[in-house]
């Protein structure tokens, strides 16, 4: 049979990634309480400049990168450690999480040293923090058709263009751009580069795009004519397309994917009290089985990434997976909840959390790679495509 | 067992299993033709003894390499309690007693012993009308004990599974066993640990069904081309590998798990959640690989329906995932919220 084998081999975290969760967690335990936050239930798109200062404290931020970059030179899977404790403690980790996940990385693999050097400690630090600057109007799954153009100019770049969905550009420092540096639109991945834009930068205008439940997270960015110098280049001019889907095996693969509404099922614990009936039990047990099938699945990818592979496909079934649980999570809790809830009050509460889960439930499918997109992927692997 | 011996043993099994396991021979066992000479060979091969010690008379393998076997066994359709008799002979060897020859089954229900003397019902019982014995475990005042009744002293009525493999209901009414032995394993143990022979064998099962489907529409021609290159069909595997994937992880995860922890509750958090997740997405598996077969994959003819058939009856067989989950949620209830998140993590069950 020629198809390949689909397999996550068991993984077990190290020692030292294992002592360092119990770090973490009595971190979280003495420093949550202190932090005021917009969202009841915080997560890793919740911001909190100043949580993310207090774990750049503890060098939890870029922990993988270099000590000369403020990094702590610990391993990918002492990384992957932190992210769950925070994901599965509800920290608002959503400052830092982009400029740590990808943006960081990124400049460590593509940047220049000047970059490096400026960048990077402050992102340790918890005090720089990164938007996305991908899609466009015109370009959403279809990244490689993005119209944002920068000309050189003396010293530089003039970049005119659009962004959209531009999460926390109205907060953050920079955001990195994948706009078009030579050839015409149409010449796809050829021609394409990515530029640090400091996004206070003359010409650069953010406008907020509300979504569908009233919060300002997303943003337009309008580049009129703003000159970004040459030194913010990354990498080599043409390199963007190369550099983008290096990016986005991180942004797919990570806790993140089925994590983000994790409070959904630990409010459930709470409403169904200690003895719930015995139909109310399986339900809850089936969906804490599902969490732990995807927590086993995302290990085994951190194992393989650790190792020197490159799990593409297995990450995109990962990511498949786990924004499908998490559009099940709320909708099977809220009628759960309504039939097996402990009191009329923790039901009424419960379905206020429930309801607003499953608002945010349509962009899980959506972010970091639809499921369509993901599933193209997975089909090429099949052998399909 | 090494890494090594295990994969020399599985390369082998596999040629075997693909040559002697064919259509024809699953089919009869399903027309209720045991074949004898297929058991004959597998015995020889020594593979229903994989996990028995060596002075046992066995291969001297751990219940990792056990299970990974039995995974293979599910991805071939194997017709013949080799599952079964697998841990039946694996409980045996662990109550100190020595496995015998024969296909054996597993009857793990409430039973009583008195003396060496069985009581009790067991429904379902797999490949009951073919095992020279029954395996069960006991509680006793003294604690779990393995017993092992001759088929001649119970009584079987057969109620064949929904794959057409020879299930029955198998009565103990004082049944004199012919071994009786102090168990490490409890009946709730030993019912995890067949549980998670089951995950093992559906995930075999569901990689056979992926592998069967994506062959499949890269060969049917409609339209004027192969179905595999429209997107609609593309999607619809791809979904489906998401469903297998899960089920091989989650199988295997528990595998590590059980086989690391110790004989006598090593994983039983992880095998609850694995036959729970195995189960919870056989229907995913198979509903998709049946719709992009078409009728041709709804046909007796193919052999889409060895796998889909047994997916179905196993999702069931040891606790389906209204069983298993109920445990879990029992257990992550009663320890409460904050519980949730350390206990996911340990692979354990609340406390």
């Amino acid at each position: 049979m020629s198809i390949p084998k689909l397999e996550f081999p068991p993984f077990h975290l190290p020692p030292e990634a294992e002592a360092l969760r119990e770090e973490v967690r009595s971190f979280l335990k003495e420093t949550l309480p202190h932090i005021e936050t917009e969202d009841r239930f915080a997560s890793w798109n919740t911001p909190s400049p100043e949580f993310s200062r207090e774990l750049g404290k503890k060098g939890w931020i870029g922990i993988t990168w270099p000590k000369k970059y403020g990094g702590s030179e610990r391993s990918f899977l002492e990384r992957y450690v932190v992210t769950e404790e925070l994901l599965g403690n509800s920290a608002p980790a959503g400052s830092h999480w982009v400029a740590d996940r990808q943006s960081g990385p990124l400049l460590l693999r593509f940047g220049s040293e000047e970059q490096r050097q400026a960048i990077l400690p402050r992102i340790t630090r918890g005090e720089c923090f990164f938007s996305i600057g991908m899609s466009e109007p015109d370009s959403g799954s279809d990244l490689a058709s993005v119209r944002t153009r920068a000309e050189a100019a003396p010293g530089g770049f003039r970049v005119n263009g659009t962004k959209v969905w531009t999460s926390g550009a109205h907060r953050n420092h920079y955001c990195i751009a994948l706009v078009r540096t030579s050839g015409q639109h149409g010449d796809r991945h050829k021609g394409l580069s990515q530029i640090l834009v400091d996004l206070k930068t003359p010409g650069v205008t953010i406008r907020p795009i509300i979504n569908l439940a009233g919060r300002h997270d997303w943003n337009e960015v309008t580049f009129s004519d703003a000159f970004i110098p040459e030194s913010c280049l990354i990498g080599n001019e043409g390199d963007g397309w190369l550099q983008v889907t290096s990016e986005l095996a991180f942004e797919r693969s990570g806790p993140e994917r089925f994590m983000q509404n994790f409070y959904v099922l630990r409010e459930l614990v709470r409403v169904l009290g200690r003895q719930p009936a015995n139909r109310a039990a399986s339900i809850l047990g089936r969906l804490i089985a599902r969490l732990w099938t995807l927590r086993q699945m995302s290990v085994a990818v951190a194992g393989m990434m650790q190792g020197g592979k490159s799990p593409a496909i297995e990450a995109s079934l990962v990511k498949d997976l786990g924004t499908i649980y998490q559009q099940d999570l709320p909708e099977v809790a809220r009628v759960l909840a309504e039939s097996d809830a402990t009191t009329e009050e923790d039901m009424a509460d419960f379905l206020d959390v429930a309801q607003y889960a499953t608002m945010m439930a349509p962009s899980y499918t959506i972010q970091g790679g639809t499921t369509q997109v993901l599933r193209g992927i997975v089909a090429r692997g099949l052998g399909l495509r | 067992m090494d890494r090594e011996t295990r994969d020399m043993l599985l390369e082998t099994a596999d040629r075997f299993f693909t040559e002697r396991c064919g259509r024809e021979v699953v089919n009869g066992v399903e027309k209720g033709v045991w074949p004898a000479d297929l058991w004959k060979e597998i015995e020889e091969m020594g593979l229903p003894l994989i996990a028995v010690d060596e002075d046992k008379g066995g291969a001297g393998g751990t219940l990792a390499d056990m299970l990974a076997l039995l995974r293979l066994a599910g991805a071939h359709a194997v017709p013949v309690p080799l599952a079964e008799t697998a841990l039946a002979n694996l409980l045996v060897a662990r109550a100190g007693g020595v496995p015998a020859a024969g296909p054996s089954t597993v009857a793990l229900g409430a039973l009583t012993l008195e003396g060496n003397r069985l009581r009790g019902t067991v429904t379902r019982v797999p490949f009951a009308s073919v095992a020279d014995r029954f395996v069960g475990v006991a509680a006793t005042t003294e604690g779990p004990k393995v017993a092992v009744v001759p088929a001649a002293n119970a009584t079987v009525t057969e109620t064949p599974s929904h794959a057409g493999e020879p299930y029955g209901t198998v009565s103990f009414d004082k049944a004199v066993c012919e071994f009786v032995g102090a168990s490490p394993a409890d009946g709730e143990r030993a019912y995890a640990l067949a549980a998670l022979v089951r995950a093992m064998q559906m995930a075999g099962a569901a990689d056979k069904v992926l592998g069967t489907a994506v062959e499949y529409c890269k060969q049917r021609v409609q339209f004027g081309r192969p179905i595999s290159t429209f997107q609609a069909i593309q999607q619809m595997l791809a979904e489906l590998a998401s469903y297998v994937a899960a089920t091989i992880a989650a199988a295997e995860a528990a595998a590590r798990d059980a086989d690391e922890g110790g004989f006598a509750d090593g994983g039983s958090f992880s095998i609850a959640a694995a036959k729970s997740q195995t189960s919870d997405f056989a229907q995913r598996i198979a509903a998709i690989a049946h719709q992009s077969m078409g009728a041709m994959g709804f046909t007796h003819e193919h052999i889409l329906h060895h796998y889909t058939r047994r997916l179905w009856v196993w999702r069931r067989d040891f606790g389906s995932e209204t069983f298993w989950g109920e445990k879990i949620g029992s257990a992550f209830a009663k320890a409460g919220p904050q519980a949730l998140w350390p206990s996911l993590t340990a692979s354990a069950y609340a406390a």
